[in-house]
């Protein structure tokens, strides 16, 4: 976004560099390149202070979200134990519906956290064309909008602008479990937080009653039917919840990095046009001198 | 010299790695007794695999009490008290507003509750203003959501009130 428009300024700034040796008799352009270059430099200047800001309050964020990542990591797992113990497999085969919740939200300017998540969908999309899509956050719904519209069936908006709530998680699983279709596998996909700078889409998967019940380990827990239903509704709110507050915490720190590139690029920018700035100023000055020595000396003889 | 030293060193340690496997006996057994304790909450993990030794709450089933090498089981929780007696023999109750407790087969059990607190912050005068509230609107003429809402409420609260008494 910076780059872009930064790169006819640069362009700009590459001629006029170029300039002052040739066309330095011509005062009114050395001015105008002048004027030009030092109204470019305030704008960058102003750019920089954005994003400095936008880093700070993003690394601010960013500690809030990482607490709250790994308390619902672990809340998580501890729910998600129990298949694992029953070795839950998802069920394939034809006729399954598979629904795929993308856990994306409403904001940019945070590097490749949602086309990420977007060609990973796309990926499995594109493998199996019946899947579909449920989407959280504008983002990913415009990116999966365009070129799989017609799989989405279900969209939200209004994430990621503060760390997610259980609440928001359970009015999510709500609406998804109110859905015509009954799915044979839910799968989530998020972003892993790896480390400050990596991330990864990864898949948690939310199994239907049916892998439940018939997972090979299964029989060795006690369990009331009825129970099931519950057990299967609420670890889909707990598995949103956690893909929830660990991608939150993945773009935040995106964020943060991003804006950091964009505000060192600035900083190397401005120090570029500074020194742009002086030459020329320095060139007009020079011609200027030069011109009424010439012209004392023209006029003595 | 030295060498003499270090072969006098190993006589005198070769009695100890005897000696030890009785003793590592003896505490896998206090293991045993032990189960590992998973209390998870969305915004905060209470017990994260702690060895506690006994483990009581109210699941949708009736009143259970979890010891070690219970049988793996899933049960749905009602909103009430859990109470857990820790290894060195004092207990903590927490009230939790239910969810799903997990005994796993290698004696551990996972609970994973929506909310949960220390028994002892919750105020007998603010639980009782909310269930007047939630009676209110329990029996008011509210749309049928708000007042099966309500009913959960109500049933969230008394049971927090019978725990406080």
């Amino acid at each position: 976004m910076l780059s872009r428009a930064a790169r006819p300024a640069l362009r700009a700034a590459a001629q006029s560099a170029a300039r002052p040796a040739t066309l330095n008799a011509t005062n009114a352009a050395t001015y105008a390149t002048l004027r030009e270059i030092e109204g470019r430099l305030k704008s960058i200047r102003n750019i920089e202070k954005i994003t400095k800001t936008m880093k700070i309050v993003a690394s601010t964020k960013l500690t809030r979200a990482q607490r709250a990542m790994t308390e619902s990591r672990k809340y998580g797992q501890t729910s998600n134990l129990v298949f694992e113990k029953a070795e839950t497999k998802p069920i394939e085969g034809e006729g399954k519906k598979t629904l795929i919740v993308v856990c994306s939200s409403d904001k940019g300017l945070c590097g490749g956290i949602h086309s990420g998540m977007s060609r990973k969908t796309r990926a499995i999309l594109a493998e199996k064309p019946d899947i579909e899509l449920v989407v959280l956050g504008e983002k990913c719904k415009a990116q999966l909008g365009r070129s799989n519209g017609k799989n989405m069936q279900l969209s939200f908006a209004g994430i990621g602008k503060d760390v997610p709530t259980f609440a928001d998680a359970q009015a999510i699983a709500d609406q998804i479990s109110l859905l015509p279709t009954d799915y044979a596998s839910v799968q989530i996909i998020y972003n892993k937080f790896i480390n400050a700078t990596s991330y990864e889409a990864t898949i948690i998967e939310a199994f239907s009653e049916e892998a439940i019940l018939n997972s090979p380990n299964f029989a060795a827990f006690e369990i009331d039917d009825e129970v099931l239903a519950n057990l299967r509704e609420y670890s889909l709110a707990n598995s949103l919840f956690w893909a929830l507050a660990e991608g939150h915490a993945c773009e935040q720190s995106a964020r943060r990095n991003a804006m950091d590139n964009a505000s060192k690029n600035a900083g190397d920018m401005i120090t570029r046009f500074q020194i742009l700035f002086n030459r020329t100023r320095q060139a007009v000055i020079t011609g200027e001198l030069v011109e009424i020595i010439t012209g004392a000396a023209a006029s003595e003889e | 010299m030295s060498s003499l030293r270090i072969a006098r060193a190993a006589i005198r340690a070769s009695p100890a790695t005897f000696r030890a496997p009785i003793q590592r006996r003896g505490y896998a057994d206090a293991v045993a007794d032990k189960i590992k304790l998973s209390l998870a909450l969305p915004h905060q993990s209470i017990y994260k695999s702690q060895d506690v030794v006994q483990v009581n709450f109210a699941a949708e089933s009736g009143e259970m009490g979890v010891l070690a090498n219970h049988v793996p089981s899933i049960e749905q929780l009602k909103p009430g008290l859990v109470e857990i007696i820790e290894e060195s023999g004092g207990s903590k109750q927490f009230f939790l507003s239910g969810g799903f407790a997990v005994v796993q087969p290698d004696s551990q059990l996972s609970i994973n509750a929506v909310e949960g607190y220390p028994l002892e912050d919750f105020s007998a005068d603010a639980v009782r203003n909310q269930i007047a509230e939630a009676q209110k609107v329990a029996t008011g003429g509210g749309s049928e959501q708000d007042i099966a809402e309500a009913k959960i409420e109500l049933e969230v609260l008394e049971s927090l009130q019978a725990a406080l008494k």
